[in-house]
């Protein structure tokens, strides 16, 4: 008896019509408003406010594209939040590195209170420390430049990355680094010749939190570089809204444009986002 | 085409501008991106040619109102020398005075403009900016359907509403709605609400003091959510912005509609269902009242931290004589800022309308003039959006109105 | 040539450069070394400013009053407990956080229970809960107030398509407030679903086998080996989401602005308007700071539950 119900809802869970159902369920919620986004893109204003609406453009056009593209250079947009957010990504990670490297093996007298405190002033909302940033990013003379976004952009991700990577080299067997060391390696050379490799999963899923968020940033991007040829896409974005107007197709159209890198870097590199996450990086 | 060369072309000026040699003066202009800058840059050009040895380069910012105030906010309260002249939107220039932000113009004659941006940009008895190009609020109209019923262009929101609901049974067009405004918490909402109080003949802020009339108030808001309740407007007016309007009226689906300028060039392109059915005229008035309307536009400032104060007041001046407001409005579309250039024949024959617009825009009201404006505008704004979504009786929203205003003017 | 590379080479794994070997001298000096570039940019980019902003919210300092900056204590304190707005929005912000947290808590776990299906093919799986992570938040507030839009909007749309006649989501402050916790929750819901998966991943199969032949059944196996397995990897994501749920900013600024009145409007954002638009830089300082003790006393929980599992 038992050992039919047992096997009754077995065979439903990893059955076939069960698999369609999630698939279903897990695709429409994730690619949804990126697919209506891509549909409004192809629409004419004038089809947008038809009622009822339609899902699919009935007229596919491609001239919001065109549109977004020669209305605002949004080519250079996509160069500087490309960069900006690979330059950040990289001294996230090399200054995670280093400070979860410290606490992960250094032994140190005050390693609660150093984590402790890197995590509590980075969850102070950068949002609120517009002014005061814009102050000392104008005293350094890096108003509208990469690093003016760099500097912030590399703060937003340290705690997420720092925390992240310190569990991850507490799972690393000290024996090897020794190994390393007793081979002529200084403690930094084993960090990185040793360490670093055998974590590279965590390192690298780091690497993407990081990305993303400084591909995300908006309200900064915004105030400190103002130059047109300095502006990040979601910036750039903005500015296709008028005073008054709102033109949904062309926003939609450089929308894609702006997810379609992101999408790009997932596809590419999803199987080691999951792994390194798998990996041990959030047992905590 | 003719834009991605302007944007190159832009480009390629300000990445000259790093490059080129250091002029006796550099100015920088701040425009946003919405005011035609490549139009504005012609009118730069000539200054240039006029001043030999004075090199000005536009910046571009945010493309809305909010989006240029936060951004000059944040770079005036750094005291950031890197701007020289800045335009700003009528409502502004008293709180960019008050922070000590503008540099006021000595012993200009402000009787050469039209009296409301006379008004709007002294402060204290000092002049702190000079207007750039004029705008206000029109009542939009379909000419063809008012001439099809027989019905003249109404004086009062109620001759307003008896004209809807003529044309709505004669029609029986579920599609076709009778008046179209602004009930969005935008700016545009704090306009939708002056208007009926104006017209009362009350006003909200006299020298800097609160001189809030509830009753009048209270009358506004009634009258925007009686439009909303006797299905002249749509339910979902609390949603509808600007453009929102706009869009509606251009495709036709709007007998009434109130708006800024801007919407006339679009209402006579080729995307539009209502080309020659359009007419404008003075926003309506309360029974027994005045009619009123908004007074909008731009107005350049100089910096006060700008480091070349002489030559950006002259490039300002340039900017705001006569000869750039001409051409300006042959070429950009821009009302002018001068009474006499609305019978200019060249102005006129570039933009016949103007005729039509000279007497919206001479009566016109500019909103509240206090450093305190931002605050006003996002009690009233806030309120008017509340009031017409339901959520809020008007008595209550005047109230809440008064309150509120009672403190920031305190 | 090559010779010369060759010696150079040899000369360092000989002996390491001197300062590198100075730093095997004490672990201290290495940690400040290794710590530095961390403290440095952290004291930069936020010790230094928050410090400011501490500073300011003793000061009238409004830059539309024209007036000098000047010494008033605790006003600015005393004035937000007799504001309204202040207590609308920080009570916006932590209903928005208990909605949405367990809500993505709930949302995340049934994802990844469904993602951890074995699927013939991972890609599409992992792409869909990716996407919505990795979609700025900017963007995902402009594309949900345009599905919210009462006439042109895909929700009203398939709700027509059900037969239930379509609300006016922005008009109605609990509709709208629902509409806003409903984008958070689906834009957050994804990463939630990408940790718990990475976690029943890692549980060994093994576990599930012995649970079958003593017969416990699928509820049971998930409440008491899946659930206890996947705690520390929750938490750790709870916390996480806390913090920046409190910090809610751009999707409600995207979608409603904070209307109808302010009945949507957050914390971070009163705090924006006030410094940013009315310049009130004494008082929006001073709100700033109520709003770094609020993200304390979660980072406080935090840090408690984390000595606790050491």
């Amino acid at each position: 008896m038992s050992h039919v119900t047992a096997e009754g809802p077995a065979s439903f869970f990893s059955g076939k019509p069960l698999r369609f159902i999630a698939a279903t369920i897990l695709l429409v919620n994730g690619m949804f408003p990126a697919l209506w986004i891509l549909f409004t893109s192809l629409k004419t204003e004038a089809e947008l406010t038809v009622k009822p609406i339609t899902w699919f453009p009935h007229a596919p056009t491609v001239a919001n594209y065109m549109q977004a593209f020669s209305d605002q250079p949004l080519h250079i947009f996509l160069f500087n939040s490309f960069m900006v957010a690979l330059l950040s990504t990289c001294t996230t990670l090399l200054v995670s590195v280093l400070a979860a490297y410290a606490l992960a093996r250094l032994n140190l007298k005050y390693r609660g209170l150093i984590l402790s405190a890197i995590i509590a002033v980075s969850t102070f909302p950068l949002v609120t420390l517009l002014v005061p940033l814009f102050e000392i990013m104008r005293a350094l003379n890096l108003l509208n430049t990469w690093i003016a976004l760099i500097l912030p952009y590399t703060v937003l991700s340290l705690p997420v990355c720092t925390l992240m990577l310190v569990s991850f080299f507490e799972g690393i067997p000290r024996d090897l680094e020794n190994a390393a060391m007793i081979d002529g390696c200084t403690r930094l050379g084993a960090l990185f010749k040793v360490v670093v490799p055998l974590c590279a999963p965590g390192v690298f899923t780091a690497g993407i939190l990081a990305f993303v968020n400084a591909w995300d940033e908006f309200l900064l991007a915004l105030s400190f570089n103002s130059n047109p040829a300095l502006r990040t896409l979601p910036v750039g974005i903005q500015l296709y809204q008028g005073e008054f107007a709102f033109p949904w197709p062309v926003i939609s159209a450089a929308l894609v444009v702006g997810i379609v890198p992101v999408a790009i870097l997932i596809v590419i590199f999803q199987e080691r986002v999951v792994s390194g996450l798998t990996a041990g990086g959030i047992k905590g | 085409m003719k834009k991605t060369l302007l944007t190159g072309l832009l480009f390629s000026a300000s990445m000259l501008a790093l490059s080129a040699p250091a002029f006796a003066e550099e100015l920088k202009v701040y425009i946003s991106s919405q005011h035609q800058p490549q139009v504005w840059r012609q009118v730069l050009d000539k200054f240039e040619a006029a001043n030999p040895g004075t090199k000005v380069t536009i910046e571009t910012g945010g493309n809305t109102s909010e989006a240029q105030a936060q951004y000059l906010n944040t770079i005036m309260s750094a005291k950031d020398s890197s701007l020289d002249v800045l335009i700003l939107d009528v409502i502004r220039p008293a709180q960019f005075a008050a922070a000590g932000w503008t540099s006021p113009f000595e012993g200009k004659d402000m009787s050469v403009y039209l009296p409301a941006y006379a008004e709007a940009n002294t402060v204290d008895g000092k002049v702190v900016a000079l207007p750039a190009f004029a705008d206000s609020m029109f009542l939009y109209y379909r000419k063809d359907l008012l001439e099809k019923y027989g019905i003249e262009p109404p004086k009062t929101w109620d001759e307003l509403k008896a004209a809807v609901k003529k044309i709505n049974g004669g029609e029986n067009n579920a599609d076709l709605q009778g008046l179209s405004f602004q009930g969005k918490a935008i700016e545009g909402a704090v306009c939708t609400f002056l208007l009926p109080y104006w017209s009362q003949g009350k006003s909200l802020v006299q020298n800097g003091k609160l001189t809030f009339d509830k009753d009048a108030a209270v009358k506004s808001l009634k009258l925007w959510k009686s439009f909303v309740d006797e299905g002249i407007s749509k339910k979902n007016i609390a949603e509808v912005a600007t453009d929102d309007t706009r869009k509606e009226f251009q495709a036709g689906n709007v007998v009434f509609a109130v708006n800024w300028s801007y919407a006339w060039a679009q209402s006579q392109g080729k995307d539009s269902a209502v080309v020659g059915k359009v007419g404008v005229t003075r926003l309506p008035a309360m029974a027994g009242g005045d009619q009123a309307t908004c007074l909008g536009g731009w107005e350049w400032g100089v910096s006060a931290y700008s480091k070349h104060q002489e030559e950006a007041k002259k490039l300002v001046e340039y900017l705001s004589s006569p000869e750039s407001s001409k051409f300006m409005a042959i070429n950009g579309s821009l009302l002018p800022t001068y009474p006499s250039l609305y019978q200019d024949a060249e102005v006129v024959k570039a933009a016949p309308w103007f005729a039509d617009a000279k007497q919206v825009v001479e009566t016109a009201k500019p909103r509240p003039v206090t450093p305190r404006y931002n605050e006003v505008s996002e009690t009233i704004r806030t309120t008017v959006n509340a009031v017409l979504a339901g959520v809020m009786t008007p008595e209550d929203g005047a109230t809440q109105i008064e309150s509120r205003l009672k403190r920031i003017l305190r | 040539m090559t010779t010369s590379t060759l010696t150079t080479t040899q000369r360092i794994e000989k002996e390491p450069p001197a300062w590198t070997r100075m730093l095997d001298l004490s672990d201290r000096a290495l940690a400040v070394l290794l710590l530095a570039p961390a403290a440095i940019l952290l004291s930069l980019i936020i010790v230094y400013p928050v410090a400011r902003l501490a500073y300011t919210s003793f000061f009238s300092l409004s830059l539309t009053s024209g007036l000098p900056a000047e010494f008033v204590g605790l006003e600015n304190y005393q004035l937000m407990i007799e504001d309204p707005v202040f207590w609308e929005t920080t009570w916006n912000t932590v209903l928005i956080t208990l909605i949405t947290v367990p809500g993505a808590l709930v949302v995340g776990m049934g994802l990844a229970l469904l993602a951890n299906l074995p699927f013939r093919t991972q890609w599409p799986v992992r792409l869909s809960l990716l996407i919505p992570w990795a979609l700025p938040l900017s963007f995902a507030g402009l594309i949900f107030a345009w599905f919210f839009h009462s006439e042109y909007g895909v929700v009203n749309d398939v709700l027509n398509r059900f037969g239930i006649e379509g609300v006016i989501w922005f008009n109605s402050p609990d509709l709208a407030f629902a509409a806003i916790c409903l984008t958070i929750i689906w834009k957050t819901s994804s990463f939630m679903a990408l940790i718990i998966l990475a976690g029943l991943q890692t549980i060994p199969r093994s576990l599930y086998e012995a649970a079958d032949v003593d017969g416990a059944g699928r509820l049971r196996q998930f409440f008491e080996i899946t659930l206890p397995l996947l705690k520390p990897a929750i938490v750790v994501a709870l916390i996480f989401r806390t913090i920046t749920a409190l910090q809610t900013f751009d999707i409600p600024y995207m979608m409603t602005g904070g209307g109808p009145g302010t009945s949507t409007a957050t914390l971070a954002m009163y705090i924006h308007q006030n410094t940013v638009s009315f310049l009130d830089l004494g008082y929006g300082s001073a709100l700033a700071v109520v709003m770094f003790l609020l993200s304390m006393c979660v980072t406080v929980v935090y840090l408690r539950i984390i000595r606790t599992k050491e």
